[in-house]
């Protein structure tokens, strides 16, 4: 089991993110093959690699740019989510600030395939180091002529803005994030209409994540076959993994899709840290449903074997779970962050998340009954999917998962047998 | 006539209007579907959740009813166990932490959450952990007090100031259960129109600091009116209550909707107009300096208009029609001149492009249709020329200096029919006090010519007679209502019935009555 460096190929190498030495190992070399080709082929090649949305969704990226309503005589929009703001989520960084013109060059492909010429780069508030080399990197590119009036020399304008968010998780959401754009509120709009018939300014967008954009350099210049040797056939390609939590050698790898989890566990990531045991793996960021160890057996890094497992494939984000982990305090620290993250439109997140706070605390005090569990439980249920997006979801999916694959740790709490020090420590 | 579909609701084939959206296209045949944030003049939000419907082999099954339109043969559950359990349980949601304080609320007897709770909820409450505490009586400007811990953050107030006042007071500010409806600091709610939002908030969080704990809405009787506050006469609802032992009282003024009027709203001094039917109110008749019953005082009149001479009478621009032209047909019988002068009604610039006119008489356009002078140079030389003058209720103050009107009248004698007491009735020989609008049933006509019939709201204690019986009292021609009517009647374009008016109005021809200001 290796590596493979597709997207990561220029991120060991010193001082890539520079316009020179990225143009010696490659840079904008798929453009003059991009221009030569009919927008159409662009799209017909992406949607033959199979490549699929790497923000958490996993939606066919090809399939998605066909979406777009032809001739509105409207401007079309393509907004790169950049705001990697899902727990346990260190992916995008990696590209940002490492080879800033390898997502240059796909949003050049990108646009010129869906007959985009303006490009918003929606990044996280707390990316400082981040924007900075990405803003160089854009800055550079307008003056070698990647970007501009006449991209590359041909006549194509291109123009990038990037727009730092203000630190809201849910404006990773997609429209929530045109919202911000937007110099509104960030809060989710309700679907339909889809962005790509009414995104930004009530105009077509398209809205793809980091990874997924700098991705298709290497379809274009490679093909799409070479990029599905990569993968499994529903799964094509290879992801960028960071695997966090309680192992030897936590790091982000980039990994074709397909691989067992246990598996990279052990042998990328060096195994549960410690000589301990494994007590579960969050396979793919926080809103992720938790896998027990011997699900984590099974279960590959693919959108269908997560599925399958009742969970998603997520961000790529893995967690690693040691024996010591309290899941009480972990479940209280998960719905403090969602509840703090609810943008308070909708009634169900807005009051049931804070409601799942508080008894979650009050379990965690050592005050709670079985029967707060059973509440816990069911306002999982009843939260969940009556939202005008997934933040409700994203909070219930994984608690739903711990309460019913740990339930005797939270029943240790309400019986007071053990009232966890390290778990009132957190409170 | 709008394109009608056919679709099933809980199975049951019922006909709707196309293209409306779930709420209103099924509430039109009288099914509701439950919903907070969505209000027909501010259009769909989405953020409340109450309105989920499913759809039976749809995709995706579960929608919201205020932003999904109503297409032919779609297949809406209301009543399914599992869209049942959606509204309980977003009921839940709603009053976790909702202070449920209805027996100090005024909203309580007109409130969306408790009409909801034992509709679709009637269960106990399972919170067990302390509720968020928030803002209370917080004072928004306009007269309008907020309640944070009983808002529901519907966002309609919210979206009223963006939308339908464009000037953006309020916000919802933070996020999650942290989030709050606020004014901006230091810059309260400064529009003519903010006593709405205590209208359209469906619960308790936006109250009139006027009617704040006032009445409880449930002894409230709810009579239909026609605003006299300008020319627009907006529809509303007079909400007044004896209570024991007490005078009648009208406590407040609501919108009444009318889509050819005013919509759903209506501006705050409309609203307050209402405390000009309470305060400054003329009591008593007074012949000379002594006062006199009713009965006295009008058979002084009569004696003094049988006397012959010549006479004036002066009309108000907020009279109904039904007075106006009964004063009409006895002027014509005396021989008496007639003059509706009312200038200063008019303050130039003060309407806006929404309700709120320039002409703030109720009737203008009345006094025109019947052909009644309202020029200054008319009103001067029909005063001048005459020994008795007879003000029905026009309050003169407002177009001439006292000092004028002291000139005019000083050597002229003066009688008054007025429902308020005022400087100029001093110099009165006679004196009677008369209904004012609030306490007769009439008839008017507004700015865009549409005609609206009102019934008498309030009776009471002692009521003050009504200009028609008073002036048929004096000998008109008409003794009735009904002979009003009859007479009204031989104008273009009105009914002989003011009872086949409907609620919304009946729009006139506009080149026969409509007199609308630039």
């Amino acid at each position: 089991m290796e590596e493979v460096k597709i997207l990561s190929a220029k991120f060991a190498i010193k001082d890539a993110h520079k316009l020179k030495v990225a143009k010696k190992h490659g840079a904008y070399a798929t453009l003059d093959k991009l221009f030569a080709m009919a927008p159409v082929d662009v799209i017909d090649e992406v949607k033959r690699s199979g490549l699929r949305g790497r923000g958490g969704a996993g939606f066919p990226a090809g399939v998605k740019w066909g979406f777009l309503p032809k001739d509105t005589g409207k401007p079309v929009y393509l907004a790169v989510n950049s705001d990697e703001s899902e727990p346990a989520t260190f992916k995008d960084r990696y590209i940002l600030v490492k080879d800033p013109h390898l997502l240059i060059e796909g949003i050049i492909i990108c646009s010129y395939a869906i007959g985009s010429h303006d490009t918003y780069i929606y990044i996280r508030g707390e990316y400082t180091t981040q924007v900075k080399a990405l803003q160089a990197a854009i800055d550079e590119a307008y003056k070698a002529g990647y970007l501009g009036d006449k991209v590359a020399g041909q006549d194509y304008r291109i123009d990038v803005t990037v727009h730092r968010g203000a630190g809201a998780y849910v404006c990773g959401e997609e429209t929530a994030l045109l919202e911000s754009i937007e110099g509104k509120k960030g809060q989710p709009r309700a679907k339909p209409p889809f962005p790509a018939v009414a995104g930004l300014y009530g105009c077509p967008t398209i809205i793809n994540n980091v990874q997924s954009i700098a991705s298709l350099p290497y379809i274009l210049d490679k093909g799409a076959d070479a990029y599905r040797a990569y993968g499994t056939e529903k799964s094509s390609g290879t992801h960028l993994f960071g695997i966090s939590g309680h192992v030897e050698r936590p790091g982000m790898y980039e990994l074709p899709l397909g691989l067992p989890l246990l598996e990279v566990i052990d042998t990328i990531a060096g195994g549960v840290w410690k000589g301990r045991k494994l007590k579960g793996v969050i396979p793919g960021g926080s809103s992720t449903p938790v896998l027990l160890p011997e699900e984590a057996k099974t279960v590959t890094l693919d959108y269908e074997s997560m599925a399958a497992h009742k969970t998603m494939f997520g961000s790529g984000g893995i967690v690693v779970l040691d024996e010591t982990v309290d899941i009480v305090a972990l479940v209280k620290n998960l719905i403090d962050f969602y509840h703090h993250e609810s943008c308070g439109q909708c009634t169900p997140c807005r009051e049931g998340l804070g409601w799942m706070l508080k008894l979650i605390k009050k379990i965690l005090r050592g005050e709670g009954s079985p029967a707060d569990i059973d509440l816990l439980r069911e306002l999982c249920d009843n939260i969940e999917m009556k939202t005008v997006c997934v933040l409700s979801a994203a909070c219930t999916m994984p608690v739903r998962s711990y309460l019913d694959k740990f339930r005797p740790e939270f029943e240790a709490y309400v019986t007071k047998t053990n009232a966890s020090p390290a778990g009132l420590q957190q409170e | 006539m709008a394109d009608m579909v056919k679709l099933f609701v809980n199975g049951v084939e019922v006909e709707v209007e196309a293209g409306k959206n779930l709420i209103d296209a099924i509430g039109a045949v009288g099914i509701e579907i439950p919903h907070l944030c969505y209000h027909p003049a501010l259009g769909a939000d989405g953020n409340c959740r109450m309105c989920l419907v499913g759809i039976e082999d749809g995709r995706p099954p579960l929608v919201p009813a205020c932003k999904t339109p109503a297409m032919a043969g779609m297949k809406v559950l209301l009543d399914a166990e599992h869209i049942r359990k959606i509204q309980r349980d977003v009921m839940e949601l709603e009053l976790i932490n909702h202070p449920t304080d209805c027996p100090v609320c005024d909203q309580a007897g007109e409130c969306r959450l408790q009409d909801y709770y034992m509709s679709y909820d009637r269960r106990q409450s399972r919170m067990t952990v302390p509720q968020v505490v928030k803002g209370k009586k917080m004072a928004f400007g306009c007269g309008v007090v907020h309640d944070q811990e009983r808002c529901v953050l519907c966002g309609r107030c919210v979206r009223f100031c963006r939308q339908i006042t464009k000037t953006g007071e309020l916000g919802i500010i933070n996020r999650s259960d942290d989030a709050r409806v606020n004014i901006f600091p230091g810059r309260p709610l400064h529009n003519r129109y903010a006593l709405n939002v205590v209208d359209l908030c469906p619960v308790g969080a936006m109250t009139s600091a006027d009617f704040r704990f006032q009445q409880r809405v449930w002894f409230l009787k709810k009579s239909p009116g026609v605003c006299h506050g300008c020319a627009r006469g907006c529809s509303i609802t007079v909400d007044h209550n004896r209570e024991k032992e007490q005078e009648a009282r009208i406590y407040r003024l609501r919108p009444r909707h009318n889509p050819l009027v005013n919509g759903y709203f209506i501006c705050d001094s409309g609203r307050m107009s209402y405390k000009a039917e309470e305060e400054g109110r003329l009591n008593e008749a007074r012949h000379g300096r002594l006062a006199r019953s009713v009965d006295q005082a009008l058979l002084a009149v009569a004696e003094d208009l049988a006397q012959g001479g010549k006479i004036t009478f002066i009309l108000s621009p907020d009279s109904s029609l039904e007075q106006m032209v009964t004063i009409r047909a006895l002027a014509e019988k005396l021989g008496a001149t007639l003059s509706g002068f009312s200038d200063g009604w008019i303050i130039p610039g003060d309407g806006d492009d929404f309700l709120i006119r320039d002409d703030k008489a109720a009737n203008r356009a009345g006094l025109e249709l019947l052909g009644i002078d309202c020029s200054r140079t008319g009103f001067t030389a029909a005063v001048e020329a005459a020994d008795l003058v007879v003000n029905c209720n026009n309050d003169l103050g407002r177009s001439l200096s006292a000092e004028e009107l002291g000139q005019l009248f000083q050597s002229r004698r003066l009688i008054s029919f007025a429902s308020h007491r005022r400087e100029i009735d001093n110099q009165a020989e006679i004196v009677i006090p008369v209904a004012s609008w609030s306490e007769y049933a009439g008839s008017v006509i507004n700015c865009q010519g549409i005609l609206q019939h009102f019934p008498r709201a309030v009776v009471r204690n002692q009521p003050p007679m009504e200009l028609v019986e008073l002036i048929a009292r004096l000998g008109s021609p008409l003794q009735s209502e009904a002979d009003c009517w009859q007479e009204l009647a031989r104008l273009p374009g009105l009914p002989a019935d003011p009872a086949t008016i409907p609620t919304e109005g009946l729009q006139l021809n506009d080149n026969e009555a409509a007199h609308d200001q630039p």
